[in-house]
């Protein structure tokens, strides 16, 4: 079973397309919704205050330095984000003023994924221990993929 | 020259020439380092810092592959280690365009280095003989100058996890070579007028004003905790 293959991919507005006008119907939107594995992780300080949209960075397996995907935490320090199918060794870095940390998680094929973070160390002090990041979830995740499809009009001023 | 250096390093590896699979040891004190306490990035007293030079030693540096990854939980690393040696006595004023300084380079196999250690230790030689951290410079607010020099006499064993910043580093490949490097976050010793005045890094930063009487002072690192892979934790423990 792949982390996609509880797609459940229910079109729910491509029927609609035919009920709207002509001229809306230049730029058709379609919802796709399907369910798929997501990686959510938590970033906070050693405080418990929450990395607020600190920056996140995230390497494929098989492209270690090349980025893969860029993004911020919530209000909560929480960011999710959906891998694809490349089994190996993620890496995702948290960064904020200056300080950073890193987590790795171990994808492969049907199992369940092993992540590597630090929760800092015993008897350091605050920078040691400012940041932790936590696979704090995987599992299904309900999404709605928007397609939009830019159909070529005769009167493109419309 | 450091930048020509470099640049002459990695043509050479691209064309798979004598400087393939090596790996080379950088130290920064940041743009701190290279541009001073300006504002609004004045100490956290509101002093602002011109430094001269800021002569560090570093000694027993070692690169390591770690797999799983070291995560600077703790003083030991487990993995396959590559010895840069020592010590280097570098001045983190003189830097390249990037804020750094090369320390060393060294035939490295191929892998990814996302672990190192290192020690901050009193120079044997040289102008910072018996310190390990020695400052010189200018200090400025409202209109009085102040000529200093920090020293500290304590050592510090550092051990990091993986190099964080703007890029990944420490990946040495056929026909590329690697970098890693040695930070020094000198805003954790003075602190920042620009940060939250009640957050760790100020709690904890000794500022400037217990030295603005001018001339040589000395300090303790204490836990401040100044040793850092990039933006990247280490553990450390005094030696």
């Amino acid at each position: 079973m792949t982390r996609r293959s509880s797609v459940f991919a229910a079109l729910l507005l491509a029927a609609g397309v035919v009920a709207i006008p002509e001229a809306a119907r230049a730029h058709a939107a379609l919802i796709e919704a399907e369910t798929v594995q997501a990686i959510r992780l938590h970033a906070q300080y050693d405080t418990g205050e929450p990395m607020v949209e600190a920056q996140v960075i995230i390497y494929a397996a098989d492209s270690p330095t090349r980025v893969w995907g860029l993004g911020l935490t919530d209000a909560a320090g929480v960011y999710t984000f959906v891998p694809d199918d490349t089994e190996g060794r993620w890496t995702i870095q948290v960064r904020q003023a200056g300080h950073g940390a890193t987590a790795h998680v171990e994808l492969a094929q049907d199992a369940v994924p092993v992540l590597t973070a630090s929760a800092g160390a015993a008897g350091q002090g605050w920078p040691q221990r400012a940041l932790m990041v936590a696979l704090v979830a995987w599992g299904a995740l309900g999404t709605a993929l928007f397609v939009l499809r830019n159909r070529k009009r005769d009167n493109a001023s419309a | 020259m450091h930048r020509l250096f470099l640049l002459a390093t990695l043509l050479g590896g691209v064309s798979g020439g004598a400087h393939a699979d090596r790996l080379t040891l950088f130290a920064s004190g940041e743009d701190l380092a290279t541009q001073g306490f300006a504002a609004p990035r004045l100490t956290r007293d509101g002093w602002a810092l011109e430094f001269t030079r800021i002569l560090a030693t570093f000694d027993q540096v070692t690169a390591w592959q770690t797999d799983p990854p070291f995560m600077a939980d703790g003083p030991d690393i487990t993995g396959r280690p590559v010895s840069f040696g020592g010590p280097f006595t570098a001045d983190l004023v003189d830097a390249d365009d990037t804020d750094l300084v090369e320390l060393a380079t060294v035939d490295a196999p191929k892998g990814h280095y996302n672990a190192l250690s290192w020690a901050l230790v009193p120079a044997t030689g040289g102008d910072a003989e018996g310190f390990s951290l020695m400052f010189e410079g200018v200090a400025r607010r409202d209109g009085e100058e102040v000529e200093f020099t920090l020293m500290t006499t304590d050592g510090v064993m550092h051990a990091c996890g993986e190099f964080v910043g703007d890029t990944r580093k420490g990946f040495v490949a056929e026909g590329k070579p690697g970098a890693v490097e040695i930070t020094l976050h000198l805003d954790h010793l003075f602190g920042r007028a620009d940060r939250d005045s009640g957050g760790g890094m100020n709690m904890e930063a000794l500022g400037f004003d217990a030295f603005a009487t001018g001339g040589a002072h000395e300090f303790a690192l204490g836990r401040l905790h100044i040793g850092h892979v990039g933006e990247g934790h280490c553990h450390d423990a005094p030696l």
